[in-house]
C-alpha cells in the first residue's frame, strides 16, 4: 500500500467521524447525556490532550520500525519507555540539590533519559545481534527488568512511589497560536508534540530515501544481499536498535516531562502498555512512519476518550471498564486490519559474518 | 562448557541427554550470572540511595545495602523454617501451571504471553462456581469436599481455556500476533474481573475488591506442614502428576508430535499433513486450562476468594519455563528456584526494608541470560583458549 494512499484514507477517515460528530452535535440537545459526551470529544481541549497522548505511543511505535526494519524484533520497547521515564524523573529530581532548577532541570533529565534508554537499547543489541539471543523473550525480559527496576529504584529514592517534577508547559509559536481551533491545537503545544510532528516525517524521510535507511530495511528484507555488498549486517542492526532506543528514550521521557509531570512506578508504571501500544500502531500502519502515528493517535483519542468519559460520570459504567477501551479497541482493529507484510529476515539473527 | 567432576558430567548426561545437559549448564550459568548481576544492582541502589545506618563500607564508601545480606536473608526466607518452605513450595506449584502454559504453545512455536489473564479470570471463576454451589451441598463434610473441589479445578480450567481459546483463534483465523493479543487481553482480563467482582460478587464488610469467601469445604488444607501454611501437600503430588503427563503428551503423543513439528520446522509440517490451525488453537486452550487450574488452586489453597492484587505469577510463569528449557520436567527445578525468590523478596522486604521488586529484577535478568545461551557458549570458548581450562570431553562450545 503506498504512503500517500495510505495518509489519504486517515484524512478521509478523520474528516468522515469529524462531520458525524459535528452532525450528532447539532441534534442532540446539549444538556443532555449524549449531549455532554458529544460536547467532551468537540473541543479543543480534547484535540490537545489526544496530541499530548499520541507522544509515547508515537514515538514508540517510530522506534520499533527502525529495529524491526533492520531484522530485529524489539518487543522490548515498553521496557525503554519506562527507563527513560525513570531515568528523567530521578534527574529531575536530584538536580535541584546541583542548584539546576526550573526548564534547564527539565531539559537535562530529558537528555539523561534519552541517554540511559540508549544504553539499555545498546545492551539489547549487543545480545540480539552479537550474541543472537532469542528476540522475542530478549525484548520480554527487558520489560520485566524495568517493571521491576521500576518501583525498586522509585522506592529505595524517594519516599513516595509517584515522586513529581512539573512540566515543561507548552510553547505558543506567536500569530499562527491566535489561528481558531487549529492554533492552540498544533501551535500552542508542549515541545514534545512539535518533536513528534517533525520526527514522524524525518523517520519518513530517513528510511526512505538516506543511505542508512536503504541499509536499515535491507538488513531486514535481505541481509545476504546486503552483505555481499559488503556492507556489515551486524552494524546496520546495530544502528537500528539504537535509532529505536533514542525515539523510544524520547517517547518516555517527552511523556513524563512534557505531559504527566510525575513517574508512577505501581503495577504497569504510568507508561502503562504504551509501548505495547506503539508496536501495534507500527504493525496496523504496516511499518510506514506516517500510517503508524495516525495509528497511534486513533489509541491516543480513545485514551483521551476514556479519561473524558470517566469525568462526566453520568453513564452508569464502572471506570475501569472504561480504561480498557482503548486495549480493546486495538485488539479489534489488529484483528480486523488483514495481515502485515513483515520485513522477511526479522527475528533471524544473520550469520553470514566472521 | 566449563569441565565438571567427571562423575556429575556423567550423571547429568545419562539425565538430561547431550543437549539437555549443555542447556542446563547454561541455565545455570544465567542464574549464577543474574544473581551476581543483581548483587550489582542491589550495591547501585544502595549508593545512591541515603540511609542513616550503612551496613558495608567499601573503598572508603559506604552503602546502605550489602549483597550479601540481602541473599543471606533471602535465602532465609526461602527455606529457613517449615513455613517459609511451605511458601517456597506453594509459590513453585503455582507457577509450574503458568509455567507449563507458556511452554506448551511455545513448542509449538507460539508466544503465550497471557498466563496472567487467563489465571485471572479462572481465579474469579472458580470463585463464582464454588460461592453458587456452596449453598447447594449444604452441611459440610466430606460429601461437599468432594463435589466443590473438582467444580472448582474445572471451573478454573473452563474459564482459563476459553480465555486461552480467544487468542488461539484470532492466530489461526485471522493471523492476529498472538504476543500482542495475549498481552492486550491481560490488560483487559484484570479490568473485567475488578468490574465484575465489584458489581456482583462484593463483600460489603470489606474495604476495597473482594469477593466473599469461599466454603470452607472447597478450601484445600495444609497437611504435614505447620496449620498456617497455605499448601496442600495432595496439590504438591498432583503437580508432580500432571508435569510428568504434560512431558508424556509432548513426546509420546501425535498432538505433542504434531505440536512439536510445528515450532521446529511450520512449513514442512503443514507439507506433512499437520492440522496447524487445530493445533495453534488446542494448544493454546490446553495452555489457557491449565493457567486456570494454577488460578483454581490460587483460590482453594491460597486467598480463598477473589481479591485485587493478585500476584504476577503469569508473568513468573514465563521465566520458569525459558529457565527450564520449555521442559515440563524441568519446571519443576526452575519452579522451585523462582518461589525461593518470590518467598525470599518477602523476607528482604519485611527484614531489610528492601523493596521487594528487587525479585523482578532478577527474573527478568535470568530470562534475558537463558534466552542468550551464545553468551555463555563464546565465554566457555574465551576461558578455554586462554588455558584457564581444559577441554571438557565431547560437548559442544
Amino acid at each position: 500500500m503506498s504512503a500517500t494512499r495510505t495518509a489519504r484514507r486517515w484524512v478521509f477517515g478523520a474528516a468522515a467521524v469529524l462531520t458525524v460528530l459535528a452532525a450528532l452535535r447539532l441534534a442532540v440537545p446539549a444538556e443532555s447525556v449524549p449531549g455532554r459526551m458529544l460536547g467532551a470529544v468537540l473541543d479543543v481541549g480534547y484535540a490537545s490532550s489526544v496530541l499530548r497522548l499520541t507522544v509515547p505511543i508515537a514515538f514508540a511505535a517510530l522506534g520499533g520500525i527502525f529495529a524491526e526494519r533492520a531484522g530485529v524484533i524489539n518487543i522490548g520497547i515498553e521496557g525503554f519507555l519506562i527507563v527513560s521515564a525513570l531515568t528523567s524523573v530521578i534527574v529531575a529530581r536530584r538536580l535541584p540539590w546541583a542548584g539546576v532548577t526550573g526548564p534547564t532541570a527539565l531539559w537535562l533529565a530529558f537528555v539523561a533519559g534519552v541517554l540511559v534508554s540508549v544504553l539499555v537499547a545498546g545492551v539489547f543489541a549487543v545480545l540480539t545481534v552479537r550474541y543472537r539471543s532469542n528476540q522475542v523473550i530478549a525484548g520480554l525480559a527487558v520489560w520485566l527488568v524495568a517493571l521491576g527496576l521500576a518501583p525498586f529504584i522509585t522506592l529505595t529514592l524517594f519516599d513516595s512511589s509517584s515522586p513529581t517534577i512539573g512540566t515543561l508547559g507548552t510553547w505558543p509559536i506567536p500569530l499562527l497560536s491566535q489561528v481558531p481551533v487549529v492554533g492552540p491545537v498544533l501551535f500552542d503545544a508542549s515541545p514534545v508534540v512539535y518533536m513528534m510532528l517533525l520526527a514522524t516525517p524525518l523517520a519518513w524521510y530517513a528510511l526512505r530515501y538516506t543511505r542508512l535507511g536503504r541499509r536499515i530495511r535491507a538488513a531486514g528484507e535481505n541481509p545476504k544481499a546486503l552483505d555481499t555488498a559488503g556492507v556489515s549486517v551486524s552494524r546496520v542492526r546495530y544502528a537500528g536498535v539504537l535509532v529505536s532506543g533514542v525515539l523510544a528514550g524520547i517517547g518516555g521521557a517527552g511523556f513524563t516531562v512534557g505531559q504527566l509531570g510525575t513517574f508512577v512506578a505501581v503495577g504497569q508504571t504510568s507508561i502503562g502498555g504504551r509501548g505495547f501500544l506503539g508496536i501495534v500502531a507500527y504493525l496496523f500502519g504496516n511499518y510506514n512512519p506516517f500510517a503508524a502515528v495516525g495509528g497511534a493517535m486513533l489509541f491516543a483519542g480513545f485514551d483521551s476518550l476514556q479519561l473524558r468519559l470517566q469525568q462526566i460520570g453520568a453513564l452508569d459504567i464502572p471506570s475501569e471498564l472504561f480504561g480498557i477501551l482503548p486495549f480493546v479497541v486495538v485488539l479489534v482493529t489488529i484483528t480486523l486490519v488483514r495481515r502485515t507484510r513483515v520485513p522477511s529476515a526479522l527475528g533471524e539473527p544473520y550469520d553470514g559474518e566472521e | 562448557m566449563s569441565r565438571l567432576p567427571a562423575w556429575l558430567s556423567r550423571l547429568l548426561r545419562r539425565a538430561a541427554g547431550l543437549s539437555g545437559l549443555e542447556r542446563a549448564l547454561v541455565s545455570v550459568a544465567a542464574v549464577v550470572a543474574a544473581l551476581v548481576l543483581g548483587g550489582f544492582v542491589v550495591l547501585g541502589s544502595g549508593y545512591i540511595a541515603s540511609c542513616r545506618e550503612p551496613t558495608l563500607f567499601l573503598f572508603g564508601t559506604s552503602f546502605c545495602f550489602d549483597p550479601v545480606e540481602v541473599y543471606a536473608a533471602m535465602y532465609q526466607g526461602a527455606f529457613g523454617t517449615q513455613l517459609n518452605q511451605a511458601l517456597t513450595l506453594q509459590r513453585m506449584t503455582l507457577l509450574v501451571f503458568t509455567g507449563l502454559a507458556f511452554a506448551i504453545p511455545y513448542r509449538a512455536g507460539l508466544f503465550n504471553i497471557g498466563a496472567q489473564g487467563q489465571f485471572v479470570l479462572a481465579a474469579l471463576g472458580t470463585t463464582v462456581t464454588l460461592l453458587w454451589l456452596g449453598p447447594l451441598v449444604s452441611g459440610g463434610g466430606l460429601l461437599a469436599t468432594a463435589v466443590l473441589v473438582p467444580a472448582g479445578l474445572v471451573a478454573g480450567a473452563l474459564a482459563g481455556g476459553l480465555y486461552g481459546l480467544l487468542p488461539g483463534v484470532l492466530k489461526a483465523r485471522y493471523g492476529t500476533n498472538e504476543v500482542i493479543s495475549t498481552l492486550l487481553l491481560n490488560f483487559i482480563a484484570t479490568a473485567v474481573a475488578i468490574v465484575l467482582v465489584k458489581r456482583f460478587f462484593n463483600d460489603p464488610g470489606i474495604q476495597g475488591t473482594v469477593s466473599r469467601s469461599i466454603p470452607e469445604a472447597a478450601v484445600l488444607r495444609p497437611w504435614l506442614f505447620p496449620t498456617g501454611a497455605r499448601f496442600s501437600v495432595a496439590v504438591l503430588a498432583a503437580t508432580l502428576a500432571l508435569v510428568v503427563g504434560f512431558w508424556w503428551l509432548l513426546n509420546r503423543t501425535t498432538l505433542g508430535y504434531d505440536i512439536r513439528v510445528l515450532g521446529r520446522q511450520r512449513a514442512a509440517a503443514v507439507f506433512g499433513g499437520v492440522d496447524a490451525a487445530r493445533t495453534t488453537v488446542l494448544s493454546m486452550t490446553i495452555a489457557g486450562a491449565v493457567a486456570g487450574l494454577g488460578g483454581a488452586l490460587y483460590v482453594m489453597m491460597v486467598v480463598g476468594r477473589w481479591q485485587t492484587g493478585i500476584p504476577a505469577l503469569g508473568f513468573d510463569g514465563i521465566a520458569v519455563s525459558v529457565l527450564a528449557g520449555n521442559n515440563p520436567l524441568a519446571l519443576v527445578p526452575s519452579g522451585v528456584l523462582f518461589g525461593a525468590l518470590q518467598s525470599g523478596g518477602l523476607a528482604i522486604n519485611f527484614q531489610l526494608g528492601i523493596p521487594r521488586d528487587l525479585v523482578e529484577v532478577l527474573r527478568g535478568l535470568v530470562i534475558l541470560l537463558v534466552a542468550t545461551p551464545e553468551l555463555f557458549r563464546i565465554a566457555g570458548r574465551y576461558l578455554r583458549r586462554r588455558g584457564r581450562l581444559r577441554p571438557a570431553g565431547g560437548e559442544a562450545g
